[in-house]
């Protein structure tokens, strides 16, 4: 049977999930497919800014969520940097959080039964400090059921093993890849980072290598600088930049890598409105990722999936897919 | 946790560099001391992030009071708003000062606008009839006043103030006329809580140990989010470590206030 319509099978027949789901009016325009995953609307939150999910459910319906990203995933539970970890800029802010996180199978076991109340795509961003122990987390997550997709975290600029970042390296990253897909149980995203000289280059590697999309971007590394101390503001020295003061750099990423490949894309970096949103539809991305605004508007992918479907009512569109890689160069 | 769009009924400067916000809210909170929320005026883009604020005092229940210092640009900010203002208001946010039942007698130490974090602790001690001692430290006369020093001295508990330009109260920092007292032995049987600068409370803490005196601090640090999921505003903490050696704490959910014996005072969540 194609893959496809295994996933529609699971969609219509199977999922449980979907009466849930009934009593929420979705707005049929908005929803998407990516790899045979059905997400009731293109709005997910992105990992690192959204937690576990849970943290939110107190200030958004999670059942109006097209999805979230989890947190870094490791095999192990992780500690991650000494502070102070954030510093705020201009239009943005840096980190160097050092992907704390709990664990893969603390989040199999503790989290996800909770998570499984909610009608929203949980997808399980994943990390590992060489490719076994990516290997090891995809192996934990596999056991967690509930899970939609991985995302393959190859670009986090705060940690590093050796001074190599794996999402540097096509050659790197497609090797990763390769082995990610093959030891998942499914569908694998793979997240771009902003910090290479040729992001399109990298996007076909990991094509080739098999992902069934790919997320971009992660942060760009950054310093900032404390003139009175002469110190680095964050311990780690330098963070990731994020917050609206990327979003052209992340826009222009996804164009250059949605004429690179032929796979979905979902667009991150700095969407702090609808328009942001829609920018990255119109650049190519069929969903997108809201981070950093989450913490200063814990509502805003509310506000995104409304402003989605006005967008569509006043502009007669039919479905919101028909706008992915509209952009008129003419 | 609610986030809701609070109006401002005042901010005005109580003195030169500090300032009172009053909101009025549209749903009822319940905000136990020692918690916080985060607020950015309403529709501002700069700066981007919500700033992390203690509730200074429950006015009512549908209004809130925020005592704070004007020190960045957040603040600033805060600062430009004006009567019906609107403010976006996270909270309550945080844990809250415990005072158990059987608790007789307390020590409460302010260091400068850390003050604001427990106003409501001491409002709730003189209800609870708790026998307590209050100890303001500010750098000088007119940060005292900023710092809420007559709504201290209004709770009738037993002050010594201090400021460390001595212009007012004693010419100290605070943690001496604090080690005085502990050495009077006034420490049987009491719970040190204290909110200030770093230094300050880690010096608080030595003087627990050393006195043998159960202390809790309420513990700042650059917040991305205050709910949990930026994991940037972390303290690091002796206990419950992945690697066996101590972990790192979200100051936002897994405090703002800590067992000052579980804090590693020698990494300043705050930077240099």
């Amino acid at each position: 049977m194609p893959k496809q319509f295994v996933g529609t099978l699971t969609l219509w027949a199977i999922d449980s999930r979907l009466i849930l789901s009934m009593s929420i009016n979705h707005d049929p325009r908005l929803a998407v497919a990516i790899a045979g995953i059905h997400f009731n609307n293109p709005v997910l939150g992105a990992s690192g800014t959204f937690g576990y999910g849970l943290e939110f459910a107190e200030l958004i319906d999670l059942d109006r969520l097209g999805g979230f990203v989890t947190k870094g995933l490791s095999a192990k539970p992780l500690p991650g940097n000494p502070p102070p970890r954030i510093v705020e800029t201009h239009g943005g802010m840096l980190n160097a959080i050092g992907l704390q996180n709990i664990g893969a199978r603390a989040f199999v076991e503790e989290r996800l039964p909770l998570l499984n109340r909610y009608d929203t795509r949980v997808i399980a961003n994943v990390f590992g400090y060489s490719d076994d122990e990516y290997i090891e987390a995809i192996t934990i997550l596999n056991d967690g059921e509930g899970i939609s997709a991985y995302e393959l975290n190859i670009s986090c600029p705060n940690v590093k093993e050796g001074g190599i970042v794996i999402g540097n390296s096509p050659t790197a990253a497609a090797r990763l890849t390769a082995r990610a897909k093959q030891a998942s149980s499914r569908p694998l995203i793979v997240k771009l980072s902003p910090n290479v000289t040729d992001v399109a280059e990298l996007a076909r590697a990991i094509a080739d290598a098999g992902a069934d999309c790919i997320s971009l971007i992660n942060t760009v590394v950054g310093m900032s600088i404390d003139v009175n101390t002469r110190r680095p503001r964050l311990s780690y020295g330098t963070g990731g930049l994020s917050g609206p003061a990327i979003r052209p750099i992340a826009v222009r990423m996804v164009y250059e890598v949605a004429k690179s490949v032929d796979l979905p894309l979902m667009g991150i970096g700095g969407i702090a409105s609808t328009n942001d949103a829609l920018e990255f539809m119109i650049a190519g991305a069929t969903a997108v990722q809201i981070g950093t605004a989450n913490y200063y508007d814990p509502a805003i992918t509310m506000k995104i999936v409304d402003g989605l479907s006005a967008y569509c009512g006043n502009n007669g569109i039919a479905h919101i897919g028909s706008i992915m890689r509209s952009l008129m160069t003419e | 946790m609610i986030d809701i769009v609070g109006l401002a009924e005042t901010n005005d400067e109580i003195a030169p560099g500090y300032r009172l916000l009053r909101l009025q809210l549209d749903q009822d909170v319940e905000v136990r001391p020692g918690q916080f929320a985060m607020l950015k005026p309403r529709g501002m883009f700069e700066p981007l992030l919500r700033r992390a604020l203690a509730v200074y005092r429950v006015d009512g229940p549908r209004r809130i009071s925020f005592l704070y210092q004007v020190l960045g640009r957040g603040t600033e900010a805060l600062a430009q708003i004006g009567k019906g203002g609107e403010v976006e208001t996270l909270l309550p946010l945080g844990n809250s000062w415990p005072i158990p039942s059987n608790q007789e007698r307390a020590i409460v130490v302010a260091g400068g606008i850390g003050s604001a974090s427990v106003l409501m602790l001491c409002e709730e001690l003189k209800q609870a009839d708790v026998e307590t001692r209050v100890f303001f430290g500010a750098a000088n006369a007119v940060a005292a006043a900023g710092c809420g020093l007559e709504d201290f001295r209004f709770c009738g508990f037993p002050l010594a103030l201090s400021t460390v330009d001595g212009s007012a109260g004693e010419h100290a920092l605070v943690t001496a006329p604090l080690e005085r007292c502990l050495k009077e032995g006034g420490g049987r049987g009491v719970t040190i809580y204290t909110c200030g600068p770093w230094a300050m409370m880690k010096r608080v803490s030595e003087l627990a140990d050393r006195f043998e005196v159960n202390c809790l601090a309420s513990l700042e640090a650059p917040m991305g989010c205050g709910f949990g999921v930026c994991v940037g505003c972390v303290v690091a903490v002796k206990t419950d470590g992945p690697l066996g050696y101590g972990s790192y704490k979200r100051v936002c959910t897994d405090g703002s206030i800590f067992n000052a014996k579980a804090v590693c005072w020698d990494i300043n969540a705050m930077g240099h």
